[in-house]
C-alpha cells in the first residue's frame, strides 16, 4: 500500500515530431504526457533512469514537479519499445486524492508449488493476471495477492474468493471472473496428422457450377 | 501441421518485413515466453519442430501456446526450370515474424525448465531469439 508517494521532476517541453522526439530519448529523456482534472494537457519530459526508478517504487501515486509546483499523479498508460523493453513515452494522469478512480492492479497468486493438486501433477493456470478495482488513489496497492495453497485438481477460483483490503471495490463480476483453475495433467500424445489439401474460397461452388454447365452441355 | 483450411488465393507476394513486430509484443497467456530479435519466415514445420521440442522437454505438465500461424503460401519452381513460365507451385506455409514477436508462450513449469525448452525451440527457428518472462515484459 502506498504510505509515501514517489516524487519525479520533469521538464515542460513543446510537442513536436519524431525527428525531435528521438534526439530527446537519445540524450537520456523519455517524452510524456500530463493530463486530467481540470487543468489543459502538458507535454513533457523526464530523465529516463529517475523515471524508471520512479515507476518501480511502490505505490500508484507519483508526485510530479515541475520546478513549481507539485501534481499528484498515477500511470495512465506507458509504450515500451518491442524489443530492448525500454519505456518509449508515458501518459500520466492528474488525480484528486480523495476521489476514488478506477485502476488495473496486477493479481498475484501465491503458494502455487505448496498446492496438493499442483504436487499430484496438475497444471495451475493464472487466467486472470489483472483486476479491475475503484480505491482512492493512495489506497492502490501494487498488487493483490491470493493464497492457492489449498487447491486441488479440478478446482477453480473465481473472484468472489479473492479477499481485498478495506477501501477497494472490485469492479469485475464475481461470479463469472475465473482467477485460476487447476487442470488434471494431460498425457502427450502424438498423433499422426492428415495433410490435406488447402482449398481455395469459392473452389466448391465454382466447381459445382462448371460440372452443371457441362450436364447442360 | 499448422496450416489453413481454405484461402482466397493460392499464391501471394512475397512482400517485404520492413520494422519493428507491431502487436503480440508482449506476454499474453503465459509465464514465459520466446520472442523474435529478426524478422523472418517460419514454416509450420519448423514451428511443429519447435513445439515438439518444447512440449518433450516439459513433458506432462505446463502449457503451450503458439502465437504464430503460418497463413501465407510459398512457391517454389521445380528444379532445373528455366525462369519465366509464371510463378511456381504452392509449396509450403510460412508465418512471417518481426523483431520483437513473443512467439512461443509457456506456463505451468518452473524457470530453469522453461529456459531450457525455449532453448530447444529456438535451435529449430530461423531466426534468434530471446527468452523472456512476465515480470521483465511490461505489458
Amino acid at each position: 500500500m502506498a504510505s509515501q508517494t514517489t516524487k519525479l521532476s520533469i521538464t515542460l517541453r513543446e510537442p513536436e515530431g519524431s525527428r525531435a522526439t528521438r534526439r530527446l530519448r537519445r540524450s537520456g529523456r523519455i517524452p510524456g504526457v500530463l493530463y486530467g482534472g481540470d487543468a489543459a494537457p502538458l507535454a513533457f519530459s523526464a530523465d529516463a533512469r529517475e523515471l524508471r526508478h520512479a515507476l518501480a517504487a511502490s505505490g500508484a501515486v507519483l508526485e510530479v514537479t515541475d520546478g513549481e509546483t507539485a501534481t499528484p499523479v498515477v500511470l495512465k498508460s506507458a509504450q515500451y519499445h518491442p524489443v530492448r523493453g525500454e519505456t518509449m513515452h508515458v501518459d500520466l494522469l492528474r488525480v484528486n486524492l480523495d476521489v476514488a478512480i478506477h485502476a488495473v492492479v496486477a493479481l498475484e497468486l501465491t503458494g502455487g508449488d505448496e498446492a496438493p493438486g499442483v504436487k499430484e501433477g496438475g497444471v495451475l493456470e493464472q487466467i486472470t493476471r489483472e483486476l479491475n478495482i475503484e480505491a482512492l488513489p493512495a489506497e492502490i496497492p501494487e498488487s493483490i495477492s491470493h493464497d492457492v495453497s489449498a487447491m486441488q485438481i479440478n478446482d477453480t477460483v473465481t473472484l468472489a474468493d479473492i479477499t481485498v483490503p478495506g477501501g477497494i471495490v472490485l469492479l469485475d463480476d464475481l461470479e463469472e471472473t475465473t482467477v485460476a483453475t487447476l487442470t488434471p495433467p494431460r498425457l502427450a500424445t502424438d498423433e499422426d496428422e492428415i495433410e490435406e489439401e488447402t482449398e481455395l474460397v469459392g473452389e466448391a461452388s465454382s466447381a459445382d457450377a462448371g460440372g452443371d454447365a457441362a450436364s447442360d452441355a | 501441421m499448422l496450416s489453413p483450411k481454405r484461402v482466397k488465393h493460392r499464391k501471394q507476394h512475397r512482400g517485404r518485413r520492413a520494422g519493428l513486430s507491431r502487436g503480440q509484443t508482449s506476454i499474453q497467456f503465459g509465464e514465459y515466453g520466446l520472442k523474435s530479435l529478426d524478422a523472418g519466415w517460419l514454416t509450420n514445420r519448423q514451428i511443429e519442430a519447435a513445439r515438439i521440442a518444447m512440449t518433450r522437454k516439459i513433458k506432462r505438465g505446463g502449457k503451450v501456446w503458439i502465437n504464430v500461424y503460418p497463413d501465407k503460401p510459398v512457391t517454389k519452381k521445380p528444379a532445373e526450370t528455366r525462369m519465366g513460365s509464371g510463378k511456381g507451385s504452392p509449396e509450403g506455409w510460412v508465418a512471417v515474424v518481426k523483431p520483437g514477436r513473443v512467439m512461443f508462450e509457456l506456463a505451468g513449469v518452473p524457470e530453469p525448465l522453461a529456459r531450457e525448452a525455449m532453448r530447444l525451440a529456438s535451435h529449430k527457428l530461423p531466426v534468434k531469439t530471446k527468452f523472456v518472462m512476465r515480470e521483465d515484459t511490461p505489458s
